[in-house]
């Protein structure tokens, strides 16, 4: 008798959006430089924080660590009497950098049924490192906070795509590269189309035949290699030769969560497909699996954006009840996992830029979690998920030089960093800054088309700017929608806008370069990824 | 007090309020001086109940509380069997169809329980204690289907009726042929009901070459010399492993089905593949061929009075359920529905008014006809020394239309007591409006 209608196609579809990467920047100064940051205090979260040391750095690395660390006779040095060296911070699940391609919606294949793997979102083969974009705006952006490090990895649709780990120290992905291909992304995510799956339970169906037939092909693939006198050739399959890496307890895969349900299915899951996995908690509702997750030795990534999933019982009667949850129990998700000794690496995923997660890390903070395992979750712990702990993680000798010089507390929502290293390279932070704080010069305020690239999505902003600071309105198919807190500095503006389309809402991050009566930009929406828009402003 | 508030605070009261308190697992309980329906036996009028282990250890006229047990006066009240609802599609999570291929046995409501749905509750409320939970009807043979005990606040792991047939959903008619979603996409196959059918029976005659594939496997492993590397298997199809298994009867067959035609071929297909046909979904028109269900031995699994609601299910009437049982066809009221789920006992009501069965005949089709239809009525559906103590209590008979459960108990263990949420709602309340008379007193000073 019951037979729920297709899900409506979501207008929000109109916002998964593409790629087409510009141009690469000229790479960052070259490495092999030599640098001794004196008299400076370090977290080294080896061991115990030294008062008063050094740090060397040489061609990259970190080359001696210590109170009494010699400075070397070639060396540039820095006086670090007022600053604190931590680790280079690790963002282990960025979205921002990646330029998903475009979805395209096409009419002739609902009529027709000729569906593809990407309409089913099984693109195991999109590679983070294809994707990448590093601009280098987004790298100044990255720096501002700390982080000398970003894990990559796509994550639209069932079978995501593949990871990539690179440290922030330039625009070349080639120079920066750690590691290519490291994690596969795995999405509870039925299709949109009549197309299987198309509902969870047949996502979780999927998973079993697609690792089943993986296993399948290894075999006969080793069979044939093995002798292949007498054995009929199998058929290449492409799709299974990517994810023959992954079975058997090879690459890691990442279980995206969505609920304390998914978190469950994942531990259930992963043994039955012979994975190795990471968890990564979306709804922050480890709190309610804690046992579960504890016996499965389980490793999570966890977002701090705290947002209450639409399954929980504190989202269904209300608004009010709602906030509460968001207020009072979400947040002391990173605390739950801490306390209960369940190894847990923050992650950016839900956040749109750096500044909005450090706010989640700090409202952690707040919510009960120790700052020192705080900050073992944005060093030790995620290079030690990325098999990279000999590499990152910790300032020893040896590692490679992802350091932050800081002024007082790293973890805040506005860390004053005065410089960071990343693969040795030295980025003046605070240069920087000052610079992007310059005075407008520009007046954006008007009305302006924008056209966004690859949505084939054309919406009007009416802009307001008051010295700095940049509010207005966007109208679009869906609705209008205001936005306040802006920002201008030079020639560059920067605003979020909140929009409401069948019942979900879609953070969109914009940044534009203004030239006159023209702008360039990006535009992010979480793990959609980003496109490009130009905008024109209409004379009137 | 305005609506959305009053809902905030039922709210509050479900999810901070329980476990219900004196409801501590494996307590033993003694329900003293009410009218115990039995269902399967004499109705006991003040009567007692003793549970001891979650089990029900006696049933009859003052019996002697056993130590440490825990005395609830029913003051008259009437105890009946939990009502079973072998239909439903709550408690799952994401879509309750997958349309993205004909045939899909391999998907498996196991995969999706989401124990937190709040229709548990509801169904609580109702008196429900079991049900068997699964895919819709968009598919020839859609899924398998999960039978549950409404354990609320339990993981999805506890809340499984632990030995329970495995169950397989196939449907026939206009909802696996589409006639009702033209433009959703391109035509599928099939697009008649003879179509339906003969996509049934394709699928089991490829699912007979790949059992035949692997037996031939195993016979060259068998015959395999010293030495000889072994053959490569054939590849692993968990869509046909399903369908093998339907095949080797492990799986209960439940086809949603309303045409008398339709249900005479299927019934002749299941019985030319041996198949365990188990029971007919809504079977509206299964009045009209009780002979042969009677004969064939499969249930229907009912609504009392909801029928015309598109083509197929016009031809009936609201006596058919009461017809079916009175001609010795195994009957059952199902939901199909959250809210149909917290009356089901007005519904077996409606077969004594337009049907004339009597209140005995009625009362099984919700307890004792979906256990035996489910595989559990040696466990449940009925109130006997020895079964688990899965009981509804109502302050009045469960047929009288004023009515209202009072107190639902699974494995002897209460998961619904009215007077005890009334009260935590009180509660709630109270807390509710003290800081806002705080508030208002310090406004007025």
């Amino acid at each position: 008798m019951r037979n729920r209608a297709l899900k409506t196609w979501p207008a929000a579809a109109v916002w998964i959006l593409l790629l087409a990467g510009p141009p690469q920047s000229p790479a960052e100064e070259s490495l092999h430089r030599v640098w001794a940051v004196k008299d400076c205090k370090i977290i080294t979260q080896s061991g115990p924080a030294i008062e008063k040391g050094t740090v060397v750095i040489r061609d990259g690395l970190i080359e001696a660590v210590g109170p009494g660390a010699a400075v070397p006779a070639d060396a540039e040095t820095i006086d670090g009497s007022a600053l604190t060296v931590y680790p280079g911070l690790i963002d282990i699940l960025n979205q921002s950098l990646l330029k998903l391609p475009e979805l395209k919606f096409d009419q002739t294949k609902i009529l027709t049924g000729q569906y593809t793997d990407e309409d089913k979102g099984i693109t195991p083969g999109l590679l983070a490192f294809d994707i990448i974009d590093l601009s280098k705006a987004a790298v100044e952006k990255l720096h501002k906070y700390g982080f000398a490090a970003v894990q990559a990895l796509p994550m639209r649709g069932l079978l995501t795509g593949q990871a990539a780990v690179f440290s922030v120290s330039g625009t070349d992905k080639n120079q920066s590269l750690l590691l290519k291909d490291n994690a596969l992304g795995i999405g509870f995510s039925p299709a949109n189309f009549m197309v299987y799956p198309n509902s969870l339970m047949g996502v979780v169906s999927f998973l079993r035949q697609e690792f089943s037939d993986v296993s399948y092909f290894i075999m006969r693939r080793d069979r044939w290699r093995k002798d292949m006198r007498g054995l009929a050739r199998p058929a290449y399959v492409a799709r299974h030769d990517l994810l023959a890496d992954y079975a058997a307890a090879g690459k890691p895969a990442v279980f995206f969560c969505r609920n304390q349900h998914d978190i469950r299915r994942a531990l259930e899951l992963a043994p039955e497909l012979k994975l190795d996995f990471f968890i990564l908690d979306q709804g922050s509702e480890s709190w309610r699996v804690l046992p579960e997750l504890k016996k499965a030795g389980a490793r999570v990534f966890c977002p701090v954006d705290f947002k209450v999933p639409a399954s929980s019982l504190h989202s269904q009667f209300g608004k009010e009840k709602k906030e509460a949850a968001e207020k009072e129990l979400y947040p002391k998700n990173p605390a739950r996992l801490a306390e209960a000794g369940i190894p847990f690496a923050f992650c950016s995923v839900g956040t749109d830029d750096p500044k909005s997660f450090m706010e989640g890390v700090v409202k952690a903070v707040e919510n009960g979690l120790p700052s020192a395992q705080a900050l073992e979750a944005m060093t030790i712990t995620a290079s030690r998920f990325l098999g990279l702990d000999r590499a990152l993680g910790t300032v020893e000798k040896g590692k490679i030089a992802n350091l932050v010089l800081v002024e007082g507390d790293l973890l805040a929502v506005e860390p004053k960093v005065h410089y960071l290293f990343a693969d040795g390279t030295k980025f003046d932070v605070l240069k920087a800054k000052a610079e992007a704080a310059a005075k407008p010069t520009v007046n954006v305020s008007g009305k302006w088309e924008f056209d966004i690239q690859g949505a084939g999505l054309k919406v009007t902003m009416d802009l307001v700017q008051e010295d700095t600071g940049l509010s207005g309105r966007m109208s679009t198919p869906f609705g209008a929608f205001d936005f306040t807190g802006g920002t201008v500095s030079g020639n560059q503006i920067d605003f979020e806008t909140t929009l409401q389309v069948g019942g979900q809402s879609i953070d969109l991050y914009f940044s534009a370069l203004v030239e006159g009566d023209r702008m360039t930009g990006s535009v992010v929406q979480g793990t959609e990824g980003s496109a490009e828009f130009t905008a024109k402003r209409i004379p009137g | 007090m305005k609506q959305p508030e009053r809902l905030l605070i039922l709210a509050a009261v479900l999810v901070l309020a329980r476990p219900y308190p004196g409801a501590a697992e494996g307590k033993d309980l003694h329900l003293k001086n009410g009218n115990i329906i039995t269902v399967t036996g004499e109705t006991v009028k003040g009567g007692d109940l003793v549970i001891r282990g979650g089990k029900i250890t006696g049933i009859g006229k003052n019996i002697q509380t056993p130590a440490g047990a825990a005395v609830v006066d029913l003051a008259g009240r009437w105890a009946m069997p939990g009502i079973i609802d072998s239909h439903s599609h709550i408690a799952i999570e994401g879509s309750v169809n997958e349309m993205g291929d004909l045939m899909t046995p391999e998907v498996d409501i196991r995969d999706v329980i989401n124990p937190e749905d709040i229709y548990i509750v509801y169904a609580l409320a109702g008196g429900v204690t079991t049900i068997h939970t699964m895919h819709g009807s968009g598919n020839p043979i859609g899924g398998r289907g999960i039978v549950l005990k409404l354990r609320w606040g339990k993981s999805a792991e506890e809340m499984i009726f632990r030995g329970a047939p495995l169950t397989i959903k196939w449907a026939l008619g206009e909802n696996p042929k589409r006639s009702n979603a033209l433009g959703m996409g391109p035509s599928r196959y099939p697009r008649t009901r003879m179509g339906v059918e003969a996509a049934i029976r394709l699928e089991f005659e490829k699912t007979k070459d790949y059992l035949n594939t692997w037996a031939q496997h195993e016979n060259r492993l068998k015959a395999l010399k010293k030495g000889e590397p072994p053959p490569l298997p054939p590849r692993k199809d968990l869509r046909l492993e399903v369908l093998a298994d339907i095949l080797k009867g492990k799986y209960w067959v439940r086809c949603h089905a309303y045409q008398s035609e339709e249900m005479l071929s299927i019934m002749r297909l299941c019985d030319e593949y041996g198949l365990k046909l188990a029971c007919f979904e809504h079977g509206l028109e299964g009045y009209r061929i009780t002979n042969e269900l009677v004969r064939y031995g499969v249930a229907v699994s009912s609504f009392a009075d909801f029928w015309a609601y598109k083509w197929e299910a016009y031809n009936t009437m609201p006596h058919s359920a009461a017809l079916m049982a009175q001609r010795g066809v195994l009957t059952a009221l199902n939901s199909d529905d959250a809210e149909r789920m917290r009356r089901l006992f007005h519904e077996a009501a409606k077969t004594v008014r337009f049907g004339g069965l009597s209140e005995a005949e009625a009362l099984k089709t919700i307890t004792i006809n979906p256990a035996i239809i489910l595989g559990i009525a040696d466990r449940t559906g009925s109130l006997e020394v020895g079964k688990d103590a899965d009981i509804a209590v109502f302050n009045r008979h469960p047929f009288d239309p004023y009515t209202v459960c009072e107190m639902t108990l699974v494995d002897g263990e209460i998961f619904f007591d009215r007077a005890g949420y009334l009260e935590a709602r009180k509660k709630a309340e109270e807390e509710k409006k003290k800081p806002e008379e705080e508030a208002g007193k310090e406004k007025r000073s």
